[in-house]
């Protein structure tokens, strides 16, 4: 194509079935966060889920999305992700220039919840493409393209935030945080983490207990040698393990201990410790 | 110690025989000297005897010298020194590899009997023990120390080389490699923090506690106390059996929330009454771990045979209330078994019924006559602590004579433990009151450091003790001053920290010139142009330092010598460093960079005070101000043990770089040193050990007219010397110039 002719510009329009959520994802609630991201979303206010890694937030929102019959599209932060990531661009093809829709304008389009997880991670010039969407505006410019989404009614914002683990450098601004309703999750108590464990892992009351235990040890050396304790995913997955016919304390090892330091002194600790569990 | 003397008829006989020919004569002159001198017929004898046997192992001229020591050893020693010293100089030709150890040796031996007379036949008498730990380098590292920390005081340098003091056992446990505690510390404190969720110093006892107490573990204060190895266990039981000693005593933590009251009860009661609490607070402990129960019953080996006395039969009791498969037919055993059975089941949790059942089986075992000694009895099985910490042995002035031996234990113990640190106005940390209630205007142990000696070129285990000290607070007036003071100033430091770059690099995009191609910027701009459009020419991208991420703590040092002016100013080192401490917070505190302060000073290695002023997650607040104004110049500055002690903290610090900003005249010195040079060495090897753990230390000398060993020290890059505070910027400016380089 000759520079300066008329250049084609296609849009190219995705089918969300892919994002639909079919069967109902587990999740075993531990407080009122379902009522509360219900009523949340009647007004289609943006949620933040504050809380440590694996504690089962993104599990949350699949369940959330299931029940509430909204297509889920989850973006995972990282530093290198521009807004362009997040909005779309142009591309190129045989015959010129072709825009494409990113996550975020999907959504935003056709109604679906947009789950922007570990959101600090992201550089702060690129969460700012947010902010249309989460104040009364509820529109998102699209100035490449010259053109202003308004949003779908069923649009909706979650992003996740771990405050843990993040340095004093890394943290939301404070015009971003103020746009959000956030809902606190920790470790759920020991007997319904058991619960999920059982539930998600297949395992009897006994073991779950006993990982639990386990996962309670590693996440008491948190601050202290660790940089976050064992999460109810790693007790999953030593339940995984222990109900594929892996002995226990091998199990705890595997998907506890081993993956969580690399330091040879504590590592012994949280094994001993995890023996006193068993 | 084996004399390989040659045989030889008695009384005066040519000796000569064994020297070479031309050393002959100087033989009978040094030999004849002896016999003449009056020292006796022995000394004279055995002399005569050693000669030649020395002079062939190693050399004639070693035979002659030694004469001299023998001498010099009898009129200042004594003639039992001078008899042991040729002992040990045949000794000690089996030992040397050549001749000038022995001769330096020699030296040694002549040093000590001019310098501390009184210590050389323990020496000597010790000499093939130290030998066999030391090694022949090491042994002249140990007569050095002996002599060095105690120049005035005899005791205690008889003490150090008859191997009684705490210092000498303390070198030799650390040679012999016996330190399967310091082997294994770094993993039990992660094994008790995940088992309990909170991390008590750990420590060994006091080198110089009474040997029983040295064997046992035990806790309170804040700390716990572990014995330097389980004696008479095999090396692969060590491990378990110091888990087991954590796991239990953080059982008691849990489940024993108050102390038994000890008045009233005899020794026989308080071990029983110890004994069914021990049992409770395991109880406890398995119901939340169960996998503790294998972890503890291998150490509980007590069987039903046997004489039935009270030593025997609690351990017995101990494990049957520990094991419920172990069976025993003693009544009082499963009298013990059955009450306890019921009381746990009905309320596991009241503290209470161990000193009930305990009062029962205490007053059967009265009955039934069975010898109980308090004074010999220790806890079975090993891995149980001598549970002092649980009982309240009120103020009695004098306990009754029994019960001394115990509570002495604990009174050394309220002496020498640790405790947690405490903060006024902070939320309660992690760990019970109960382990906390420690004397608290004498500062609390913190922990103990080596120290270089540089005469030795080695390391001393050990040797100074960091007690932290609470702060004192100033009046309001005084903050004030502090507050107000120079606000030009903190400006200035404010906008030159604010420009500092001291971070990682990052990537930064879409700049019109830089060292790579920004991909998406250069599609972008390949669009806009096959578009037709202008296309944005910001296709590269580079790495920058763009924010800063950096913890600092500034470290004050608060001696009797900061008390002196500054040079050009008139005003106290003190006060400078106050106030340029305030400033550096105050810019510090506005940019949200962690920040922390403590002031330093020392009374002897015993005592090395740091006091927080502000700890990195606490903010810059009136109270911050206040114990910072309210620092007074008070006694010496033991630096080493201080920089070593700060470093522990900064290296909890995550941040990219870590800073320890030493302010200070640049004088060590302290009481129990004369060497000067010891002190700054030892600074110096600190400085160097925490460069390389990665911080970076700077110092900032103020001039006071003094003697400054700083650049000594820190380097002559990483400390400048100041006048005034006006300077202050400029040295800040240099600093961060360094760091984000």
């Amino acid at each position: 194509m000759r520079r300066g002719a008329n250049t084609q510009r296609l849009i190219i329009v995705m089918n969300l079935d892919a994002y639909r959520i079919s069967s109902e994802p587990f999740y075993r609630a531990v407080e009122r966060e379902v009522e509360l991201f219900e009523a949340a979303y009647r007004s289609r206010m943006p949620v933040m889920l504050k809380g440590p890694t694996g504690c089962g937030k993104t599990r949350f929102v699949e369940h959330m999305a299931w029940r509430l019959g909204r297509p889920l599209i989850t973006v995972s932060c990282h530093e290198d992700m521009t807004a362009s990531d997040l909005v779309g661009r142009y591309l190129l093809d045989a015959d010129g220039t072709v825009w494409h829709d990113g996550p975020l304008t999907l959504a935003v389009r056709q109604g679906a919840i947009c789950y922007l997880d570990e959101i600090v991670e992201a550089r702060q010039d690129t969460t700012v493409v947010i902010h249309s969407l989460t104040d009364d505006r509820r529109i998102l410019p699209l100035e490449k393209k010259n053109e202003v989404v308004k949003a779908h009614p069923d649009f909706q914002v979650v992003i996740s935030y771990n405050p843990g683990y993040q340095s004093v450098l890394k943290d939301l601004k404070e015009s971003t945080k103020q746009r959000f309703g956030a809902i606190a999750f920790s470790y759920p108590s020991p007997d319904i983490e058991a619960e999920i464990v059982m539930a998600e892992a297949g395992v009897d009351r006994r073991t779950a207990d006993t990982l639990v235990c386990a996962g309670q040890r590693s996440r008491n050396l948190k601050g202290q040698g660790l940089e976050e304790g064992a999460s109810t995913r790693m007790l999953i997955n030593a339940g995984f393990l222990v109900a594929g016919g892996i002995d226990i304390a091998e199990a705890c090892q595997v998907a506890m201990v081993t993956p969580i330091t690399d330091d040879s002194d504590l590592r012994d600790a949280l094994t001993g410790a995890i023996a006193a569990c068993i | 110690m084996h004399l390989k003397l040659p045989a030889m008829a008695t009384g005066v006989a040519d000796t000569t025989a064994g020297f070479p020919p031309d050393w002959q004569e100087r033989w009978r002159v040094a030999h004849q000297r002896i016999d003449h001198a009056g020292y006796g017929d022995t000394i004279a004898r055995n002399y005569r005897r050693a000669g030649p046997h020395i002079a062939e192992r190693v050399g004639p001229a070693a035979a002659i010298r030694l004469g001299g020591s023998v001498s010099a050893a009898s009129i200042r020693a004594g003639r039992r020194a001078a008899g042991l010293l040729i002992d040990a100089a045949l000794h000690l030709t089996e030992a040397v590899s050549d001749p000038s150890q022995f001769m330096s040796w020699l030296d040694m031996v002549d040093e000590i009997a001019k310098r501390g007379p009184e210590s050389l036949a323990p020496f000597l008498e010790n000499l093939a023990r130290l030998l066999d730990a030391l090694g022949f380098p090491g042994l002249l590292a140990f007569v050095r120390m002996g002599l060095g920390v105690s120049r005035q005081d005899k005791a205690r340098r008889l003490a150090f080389f008859s191997l009684e003091s705490g210092e000498a056992r303390r070198l030799l446990d650390h040679h012999a490699r016996a330190d399967v505690l310091g082997a294994l510390t770094p993993r039990l404190k992660p094994y008790f923090g995940a088992l309990w969720g909170f991390c008590p110093p750990i420590t060994e006892p006091p080198a110089d506690a009474p040997e029983i107490m040295r064997r046992r573990s035990g806790f309170g204060g804040g700390g716990i106390r572990l014995p330097p190895s389980y004696a008479g266990f095999p090396r692969d039981d060590q491990e378990q059996l110091y888990r087991a000693t954590l796991a239990h005593i953080g059982a008691h933590h849990r489940a024993t929330r108050a102390r038994f009251p000890a008045v009233g009860l005899r020794p026989l009661q308080i071990a029983i009454v110890s004994l069914i609490e021990d049992a409770r607070a395991e109880l406890l402990a398995m119901r939340e771990m169960p996998g503790l129960s294998d972890l503890w019953s291998r150490f509980h080996v007590a069987r039903p045979e046997g004489a039935p006395v009270a030593i025997s039969l609690m351990a017995r009791l101990s494990r049957a209330l520990l094991d419920p498969a172990y069976e025993d037919p003693h009544g009082w055993v499963a009298k013990g078994r059955t009450l306890f059975d019921e009381a746990v089941s009905s309320d596991a949790h009241d503290q209470q019924l161990s000193r009930r059942i305990g009062g029962l089986l205490g007053n059967d075992i009265g009955q039934m006559r069975l010898q109980f000694d308090a004074k010999t009895y220790v806890v079975q099985p090993a891995y149980r602590d001598d549970n002092l910490a649980i009982w309240d042995f009120g103020d009695q002035s004098e306990p009754p004579t029994e019960i001394e031996a115990m509570a002495e234990g604990a009174r050394i113990e309220q002496r020498s433990a640790p405790d947690g640190r405490k903060e006024e106005g902070e939320g309660e940390e992690k760990q019970s009151g109960r382990l906390r209630d420690a004397g608290a205007d004498e500062g609390t142990f913190a922990a103990r450091y080596p120290e270089y000696d540089h005469v030795t070129g080695q390391f001393r285990p050990d040797w100074c003790t960091v007690r932290e000290w609470p702060p004192k607070v100033a009046p309001p007036a005084a903050v004030n001053t502090l507050r107000e003071s120079r606000s030009d100033l903190v400006e200035r430091i404010s906008k030159l920290i604010r420009a500092s770059r001291v971070s990682r690099q990052e990537r930064v995009r879409r700049q019109p010139e830089g060292e790579f191609l920004d991909m998406d910027a250069a599609i972008s701009a390949m669009v806009a142009w096959r578009a037709g459009e202008v296309p944005d020419a910001r296709i590269h991208g580079r790495y920058e330092r763009r924010s800063r991420d950096i913890s600092v703590l500034a470290l004050i040092d608060a001696s009797h010598s900061t008390s002196d002016p500054v040079r050009e100013t008139g005003t106290s080192v003190l006060a400078t460093e106050k106030l340029a401490t305030a400033f550096l917070a105050r810019a510090m505190s506005e940019l949200g960079d962690p920040f922390a302060i403590a002031a330093f000073c020392s009374d002897t290695r015993e005592d090395v005070r740091y006091v927080r002023i502000k700890d990195f997650e606490r903010p810059f607040d009136d109270l911050a101000l206040g114990r910072l104004a309210g620092l007074e110049s008070a006694l010496s500055t033991r630096l080493g043990a201080i920089i070593r002690h700060a470093g522990q903290d900064l290296k909890a610090r995550r941040s990219y770089r870590r800073l320890l900003l030493v302010v200070t005249d640049g004088e060590p010195s302290d009481m129990d040193v004369d060497d000067l040079h010891y002190l700054v060495e030892d600074a110096r090897a600190a400085v160097q050990e925490l460069n390389r753990e990665g911080i970076d230390i700077f110092c900032v000398a103020l001039d006071s007219g003094a003697e400054s060993y700083a650049n000594r020290i820190f380097g002559q890059r990483s400390s400048i010397q100041i006048s005034s505070i006006e300077k202050l910027p400029e040295v800040l400016l240099a600093i961060y110039l360094r760091l984000a380089s």
